[in-house]
C-alpha cells in the first residue's frame, strides 16, 4: 500500500472511533419509556424509513420539491463517490459503463451541491440560520464528488480522491457532516415517539 | 471559560439541566439539525411572519448553540465556525423571544423536518434552562405558581368548586328530571375518576354539566375529586420538570386514594399528554392505572351503544379542530371524528387535517403570556383561514386552550362561528331514555 492508502485509512480509522463513540453515547445514554403503547413502533420504523420520507407525507419535500430534488442527487452522489473510494482502494474490476454512468452521476451531483451552496449564500432566511461550517461542509463534499468524477476519468488522481475522502473523514465527527450518522438515530427515535403513540402507522 | 454575565450561579444551574437532560434522544437530535430551512412553511408562526427568527430550525440553534459552546470541543476552540455561542444575556434575551413567543411545541415541524427532529423536545430544553434562569414568563410562571400552591391554576378555593358542582348537579336533576341524578364528588371506589379544567368551573361550567348529563345517560360509575382535579399542566409547558413531576404525582396519588381503575382526562391536550405520555416518564414508574381522554370514554359509550346521538340536533355545519397534543402528539386521531360523525348532521374536515393540522396558536402556554399575544393572533391567522375555507358555522375542538385561542381568532378575523367543547356538541345530540334507577323530580315541589 502507498502512503496515500495510509493516509485514508488513518483517517477512516479515526473516523471509526469517532462514530463509535457517539454512538456508544447515544445508545448508553437511551432512557427507559414507561408510558403504556397505544401503537406499534414497529410499523412507524418501517413507516420513518420509507413512506414518511416522500414529499406526499412531508411538506419540506413537497413545498421545496427542486431542493428536495437537488438533495437527493447531491447525496446520491456522495455515497456513490465513496463507493468507487472502495473499489480504488481495493482494486476490484469494474465494467466500462457503470464507470461513464457514475461520473456522469457524480458531475450533477456536484453540479447540484454547488446549487445548494449558492442557495444558502443568496437565501435570506438560510443565511440567518447558517455557520461557517454549513458552507465547508457543502464544498468539502462537492469538491469529494469532483475530484471523483475526475479520478474516473484520469486515474492518477486517484490519490488526490484519497486525500479529498480522508479530510471528509477526519472532518465529520467534528461537523454538520455528523448528520449522516445521526441521521438514523433521529429516524429511529422519532419512530418510537410516533410509533409508540399510535400516530404513525406504516400503511401498504 | 469566562461567563460574561453577573448570575454566573444560575448560568451555572442552567447548564447543569441541560447536562442532566442530555440523553440519547436529545444528543441524537442536537446533531442533526443540517439546517436546510425546508422546515418554515411548517410552522404557523412562519407562515404568518415570514420572519426569519420564527424557522423552526432557528429553535433547534437555540439550544444547540448553547450545547456546543459548553459540551464538545469544536464549540470551545472555534465557537464561530460551528455557531456556539455563550449563554450570555442577549443570548437569554433571544432564547426567552424566540422558545417563549415563538413556539407553542405543536410538533408540526417534526413531522415535516427533513431529517425528523423532535424540535418540541429541544424548545422545551431551551424552556428547562430559562427556569434554572428565573426567565419564565410572570403570566406563565403565575399559573405554575397557583397550582403548585392550590392544587389548581386559577387557585379556585375548595369550597367554590364544590358550590359549582353541587348547583350543577341540581341542575342535571332538572334537566333529566330525575332526581337520582348526581355528580358525585369524592367517592372512593369509583371506576372512572374525571378531572376538570379548572377555567371549566369558572368559566364554562356547561361543559361540566354535560358531561354529568352523557354520564348519566350512560350510567356509569365517576366521581370527581374535589381535593385533586385540575386536568392541566402549565409546567410541562414552561419546562419545569419538577413541578410537572409533582402535579402529575398529586393526581397519580388521589387515582390510588380513591382507588378508581381509570384517571379520565377531561378536555385538554397538553393536560392529557402531560399526564397520559410524560408523566410515567416523570414519575420513572409506570402506572397501576389507565389514563384515558374524555374523548376515549365517549367513542367507546357511543360504539358499545351505551349513549345514543341523534344528530339531527346540531344540523348546522361543523368543524374540527385537531388539537396538536391530543391528536399529533397523543395518537387520538379518529376517535373524534367517529363520535361527531354521530352527533352532527353536516360535518367537515379542515384542510390539513389529523396529525398535519396547523396549531391554533393558542398552545405552548401562550394564552398566559400576555406579552406575546399580538404575535399569538398573528400566528392564528392560519388556523383563522382553515376555518373560514370550511365555511362551517360551528368549531368544535377538545381542548380549553384551543376554545379560548379559536374564540379570540372569531372576534379577531371575524369568522363568525360558535366554537363549542367536545362535550357539548355530543350532549346536545344526546337521546335520553328512562333507566331502572329514574326517579322522576315532583316539578311541583
Amino acid at each position: 500500500m502507498s502512503w496515500y492508502h495510509w493516509t485514508l485509512l488513518s483517517a477512516f480509522f479515526v473516523f471509526l472511533i469517532c462514530s463509535g463513540w457517539q454512538l456508544f453515547q447515544i445508545i448508553r445514554r437511551r432512557t427507559r419509556d414507561y408510558s403504556p403503547p397505544r401503537g406499534k413502533r414497529v410499523n412507524a420504523l418501517i413507516y420513518a424509513f420509507t413512506t414518511a420520507m416522500l414529499p406526499l407525507n412531508k411538506e419540506s419535500a413537497s413545498h421545496h420539491l427542486p431542493s428536495y430534488v437537488a438533495g437527493i442527487i447531491f447525496h446520491l452522489g456522495t455515497f456513490v463517490g465513496f463507493f468507487w473510494l472502495i473499489i480504488h482502494f481495493f482494486s476490484i474490476p469494474v465494467m466500462k459503463e457503470t464507470r461513464s454512468a457514475s461520473i456522469m452521476l457524480l458531475i450533477v451531483a456536484s453540479i447540484f451541491g454547488l446549487i445548494l451552496f449558492v442557495k444558502r449564500l443568496f437565501n435570506v432566511n438560510l443565511r440567518a440560520i447558517s455557520q461557517p461550517d454549513d458552507y465547508f461542509s457543502n464544498l468539502l463534499v462537492t469538491a469529494f464528488q469532483i475530484v471523483s468524477a475526475a479520478a474516473l476519468c484520469y486515474p492518477w488522481l486517484i490519490r488526490w480522491l484519497f486525500l479529498c475522502a480522508a479530510l471528509v473523514f477526519l472532518y465529520m465527527p467534528i461537523s454538520k457532516l455528523q448528520h449522516a450518522l445521526y441521521f438514523f438515530s433521529t429516524r429511529i427515535f422519532l419512530s418510537q415517539f410516533f410509533g409508540k403513540r399510535g400516530v404513525w402507522q406504516f400503511r401498504r | 471559560m469566562i461567563i460574561k454575565t453577573n448570575s454566573t450561579s444560575n448560568i451555572n444551574l442552567a447548564l447543569e439541566r441541560l447536562k442532566q437532560r442530555l440523553d440519547g434522544q436529545l444528543l441524537s437530535y442536537l446533531y442533526s439539525c443540517v439546517r436546510c430551512g425546508l422546515c418554515g412553511e411548517s410552522c404557523h408562526y412562519y407562515l404568518a411572519t415570514r420572519d426569519p427568527r420564527c424557522l423552526p430550525a432557528n429553535q433547534v440553534a437555540q439550544i444547540a448553540r448553547i450545547y456546543r459552546r459548553y459540551f464538545t470541543w469544536v464549540g470551545r476552540l472555534l465557537p464561530g465556525w460551528v455557531g456556539a455561542h455563550d449563554l450570555d444575556e442577549p443570548a437569554i434575551a433571544e432564547m426567552v423571544d424566540v422558545v417563549f413567543g415563538g413556539c407553542t411545541l405543536c410538533g408540526r415541524c417534526t413531522v415535516h423536518c427533513s431529517v425528523g427532529l423532535d424540535i418540541p423536545l429541544l424548545v422545551r430544553t431551551a424552556r428547562s434552562l430559562l427556569v434554572e434562569l428565573k426567565k419564565i414568563s410572570p403570566g406563565l410562571q403565575s399559573s405554575v405558581d397557583a397550582a403548585m400552591r392550590t392544587g389548581n391554576n386559577m387557585a379556585i378555593p375548595r369550597e367554590d368548586l364544590v358550590d359549582t358542582l353541587l348547583w350543577l348537579a341540581q341542575d342535571l336533576q332538572m334537566e333529566v328530571a330525575d332526581e337520582a341524578a348526581t355528580i358525585p364528588l369524592d367517592k372512593e371506589g369509583a371506576a372512572m375518576l374525571y378531572t376538570i379544567n379548572p377555567r371549566e368551573a369558572k368559566f364554562f361550567p356547561l361543559s361540566i354539566s354535560a358531561i354529568a348529563k352523557i354520564f348519566y345517560a350512560a350510567e356509569l360509575d365517576w366521581t370527581i375529586s374535589t381535593r385533586t382535579y385540575d386536568v392541566t399542566n402549565y409546567a410541562y409547558f414552561s419546562g419545569d420538570d419538577e413541578a410537572a413531576r409533582k402535579l402529575v404525582q398529586r393526581l397519580y396519588d388521589e387515582t390510588l386514594a380513591l382507588g378508581a381503575q381509570t384517571l379520565v382526562m377531561a378536555e385538554c391536550g397538553h393536560g392529557f399528554r402531560a399526564m397520559r405520555w410524560e408523566g410515567p416518564n416523570w414519575l420513572k414508574r409506570p402506572y397501576p392505572f389507565e389514563v384515558k381522554s374524555i374523548i376515549e370514554i365517549l367513542a367507546d359509550l357511543v360504539r358499545d351503544g351505551r349513549i345514543a346521538l341523534d344528530p339531527s340536533v346540531n344540523s348546522e355545519p361543523v368543524t374540527l379542530h385537531d388539537p396538536c397534543n391530543l391528536v399529533r402528539c397523543g395518537g387520538i386521531i379518529e376517535e373524534h371524528r367517529f363520535v361527531i360523525r354521530q352527533a352532527v348532521s353536516q360535518f367537515i374536515e379542515m384542510t390539513p387535517n389529523r396529525a398535519n393540522n396547523y396549531c391554533c396558536g393558542g398552545g405552548g402556554g401562550q394564552l398566559a403570556m400576555g406579552e406575546y399575544r399580538l404575535r399569538r393572533i398573528e400566528a392564528g391567522r392560519i388556523k383563522a383561514e382553515q376555518i373560514r375555507a370550511t365555511n362551517a358555522k360551528i368549531v368544535v375542538t377538545p381542548c380549553h386552550n384551543c376554545i379560548d385561542q379559536i374564540m379570540e381568532l372569531n372576534q379577531q378575523y371575524q369568522l363568525g362561528v360558535k366554537v363549542k367543547t367536545f362535550a357539548e356538541i355530543v350532549a346536545d345530540a344526546l337521546v335520553l331514555k328512562a333507566t331502572k334507577h329514574h326517579r322522576p323530580i315532583d316539578r311541583q315541589q
